[in-house]
């Protein structure tokens, strides 16, 4: 099962998104879906698409989006670009919820808040699957970074109560897929209304 | 639950590998067994069952008459201590078998720990005993001690305190410090087990033990890893008594790259502590802690709510205790303007009191004044708990203090009270009496909050 599918089979809100080709299909679905978008290559070969320029974030309009997907034809060999997604951008918190499978105690549930709170900072709360609501609550409250979801400084206050479906579908997820061994939601877009997974990475 | 009565309760011993040597383990165990332990206390006590050293070149030790083989023992054996080389310990079970014992503790080093070889033998030796039934308990441990069948079945170096803590280690040389550490404190124990490789017999097995055991009333555990960790979660969630535990090994030093963020971040000591917190367990970083947080939390009540008072008549300490709240977590109530009234109304208070929380009765306070204070406290619903703190000043009546505040500690039963009384020749009076009659007291206010962190952390 291909990993969006099986995202979506848990009940993991995945944005609205469109595989295309050219630049003009890339146009007309961003279009389509509405501004700001994100656009990525889908790649098997490359797994840290950002690194290599593969990820471009808030493109506001049609100008923005053509010179994006100029440079990354221009900057990533062909061979690794099967093809370029759109995706909608929703405007939010960058949340982090993860899974990782330990030796000795199985699934073990991660969130954070992405970007440098996670990867500088290493503000995150951990739990052992299977979480009940009252953990991924606790999870949530948990992170020193917490007062940015409640709306800090004027920014959006979150709806908590959609990362915590998401939280307890990743926890169902893996208890009920051995294979997978890790997994990444990176970011999970939040806002007062919505939640979506803009990245996901599954390694079996 | 698996039944470990033959490990912690037998009615006849028999030790292989005994020996003359005094400098030997296997003279040591005897010892242990035959006065208590090597070390004279007056805690030590001969086990009263049988003991059969087995030894095929003396014929006796101790005073005791030594055999060739256990088989050559005529009576039961129920439990056999192993301190021969590794090599020969899968012979010695087959022996074991044979003669129907019931459980095995393996001394012996040299198995899993060591190398391949070891692992086999471990393996091998594991494999003969569970086809029979046999419980065991190690390889590489130093043994146990049930202080309550006046039971020394190790090579630790004396028996410690009879006590109420039970106390699991995965080091054995720590256990035996900290049995010295005990004699000099006078710290008491129920039982007291290694359980090295736990090839057999675990953590978890022994959580469950201790758990059901009615001379145990709170756990400590010191442990390096912890193998089959969800059945260690199940277990620790599962008891009704708490657990403490001091988890060594917090920082790899060479973690592997992980492939995901998460992996990164999980690193296994991050996953410990989640799975101590998910199964409330109560975690301490030291070895001084572990031991004051289970006395504290085997004879205190819990703190029902996360919401205390500081009650002290010195205001610097009152504000260091407030800090130490804040950085563990505590939270200090709010004084209601009843509590206040109360306080006014009593006609004991100096008119500088300080009025809020924490509560500084000024330094003058006579033990009338501490009283009205921890009355009126005590009274406001919303405070679950008391830290009471006593500074040296020339009025200062320690002993009277200390009656003050075991009074208050029976009225308010479901309330924990710990005193603070800082100084040390002219208070160890009122903290001797807070002592013997388990009041927990302490020389500073960090392990006064820790405490009662602690006993926020209680199940019941």
């Amino acid at each position: 099962m291909a990993d969006s599918e099986l995202i979506r089979k848990y009940g993991i809100p995945l944005p609205v998104a469109k595989i295309v080709n050219t630049k003009q299909e890339a146009v007309d679905a961003a279009k389509h879906m509405g501004f700001p978008v994100v656009l990525k290559i889908v790649s098997k070969t490359i797994l840290h698409k950002s690194d290599v320029g593969g990820v471009k974030l808030e493109i506001q309009n049609e100008l923005q989006l053509r010179e994006a997907f100029e440079a990354m034809e221009k900057n990533i060999p062909k061979k690794d670009i099967e093809g370029f997604l759109v995706q909608r951008w929703y405007p939010g918190h960058w949340a982090f919820i993860g899974m990782k499978r330990d030796s000795q105690f199985g699934p073990v549930i991660a969130f954070g808040m992405g970007g440098i709170f996670v990867e500088i900072m290493k503000d995150v709360s951990l739990r052992i699957a299977p979480i009940t609501e009252s953990d991924a609550r606790e999870m949530i409250k948990e992170i020193k970074a917490y007062p940015v979801l409640e709306g800090a400084r004027g920014g959006i206050k979150a709806d908590t109560e959609l990362l915590v479906k998401i939280l307890l579908a990743v926890s169902k997820l893996s208890m009920e897929n051995n294979d997978i061994k890790e997994l990444d939601l990176n970011p999970v877009v939040i806002n007062d209304k919505e939640a979506a997974a803009v990245d996901v990475r599954i390694i079996r | 639950m698996k039944n470990l009565d033959f490990l912690f309760k037998p009615e006849s011993i028999a030790i292989i590998g005994a020996s003359r040597d005094e400098k030997s383990v296997g003279y040591g165990i005897v010892a242990n067994l035959v006065k208590g332990g090597v070390f004279a206390t007056r805690h030590n006590e001969s086990f009263k069952g049988d003991i059969y050293p087995v030894n095929p070149k003396a014929d006796e030790i101790l005073g005791l008459k030594c055999y060739k083989s256990i088989l050559d023992v005529k009576n039961k054996i129920e439990l056999a201590i192993i301190a021969v080389k590794a090599a020969i310990v899968p012979l010695v079970m087959k022996e074991c078998v044979k003669k129907k014992v019931k459980a095995v503790i393996i001394i012996s080093s040299g198995f899993a720990e060591f190398n391949e070889e070891g692992k086999k033998l471990q393996e091998e030796a594991v494999s003969i005993a569970h086809n029979a039934g046999i419980l065991v308990l190690g390889p590489n441990c130093l043994g146990l001690v049930n202080t309550h069948a006046f039971l020394n079945a190790s090579f630790a170096p004396a028996m410690p305190p009879k006590g109420e803590i039970g106390f699991i280690s995965q080091s054995g040389a720590l256990a035996d410090s900290i049995i010295d550490w005990a004699l000099w404190k006078n710290y008491g124990f129920s039982k007291l087990v290694s359980y090295g490789n736990a090839a057999d017999i675990g953590i978890t097995e022994l959580i469950e033990y201790f758990d059901a055991d009615k001379e145990t009333k709170a756990i400590a555990v010191y442990a390096e890893s912890i193998p089959r960790g969800r059945e260690f979660m199940r277990a620790a969630s599962k008891a009704k008594k708490p657990i403490v535990i001091l988890k060594a090994g917090q920082h790899e030093t060479g973690m592997k790259a992980a492939k995901s963020h998460t992996g990164n971040l999980a690193g296994s000591y991050e996953v410990y502590k989640a799975a101590f917190k998910q199964s409330k367990i109560h975690e301490v970083q030291n070895v001084d802690e572990l031991f004051e947080a289970a006395q504290v939390m085997a004879y205190q009540v819990r703190l029902k709510g996360n919401n205390i008072a500081i009650v002290t008549n010195g205001g610097g300490c009152g504000v260091i205790t407030a800090d130490n709240c804040f950085q563990e977590g505590l939270n200090l109530a709010v004084l209601s303007e009843d509590t206040l009234k109360k306080m006014d109304m009593s006609g004991k208070m100096h008119p500088a009191y300080s009025r809020s929380n924490p509560l500084d009765i000024v330094g003058d306070a006579l033990p009338e004044r501490y009283e009205a204070a921890l009355n009126a406290v005590l009274l406001q619903k919303d405070v679950y708990g008391l830290i009471v703190i006593e500074t040296l000043q020339t009025m200062t009546d320690p002993i009277e203090n200390a009656k003050v505040i075991l009074k208050a500690k029976e009225k308010f039963k479901d309330k924990p009270i710990i005193a603070v009384f800082m100084g040390g020749k002219f208070t160890r009076m009122g903290k001797l009496f807070l002592e013997s009659h388990k009041v927990p007291v302490y020389a500073y206010p960090m392990k006064a909050v820790l405490a009662m962190k602690a006993l926020l952390h209680k199940k019941v």
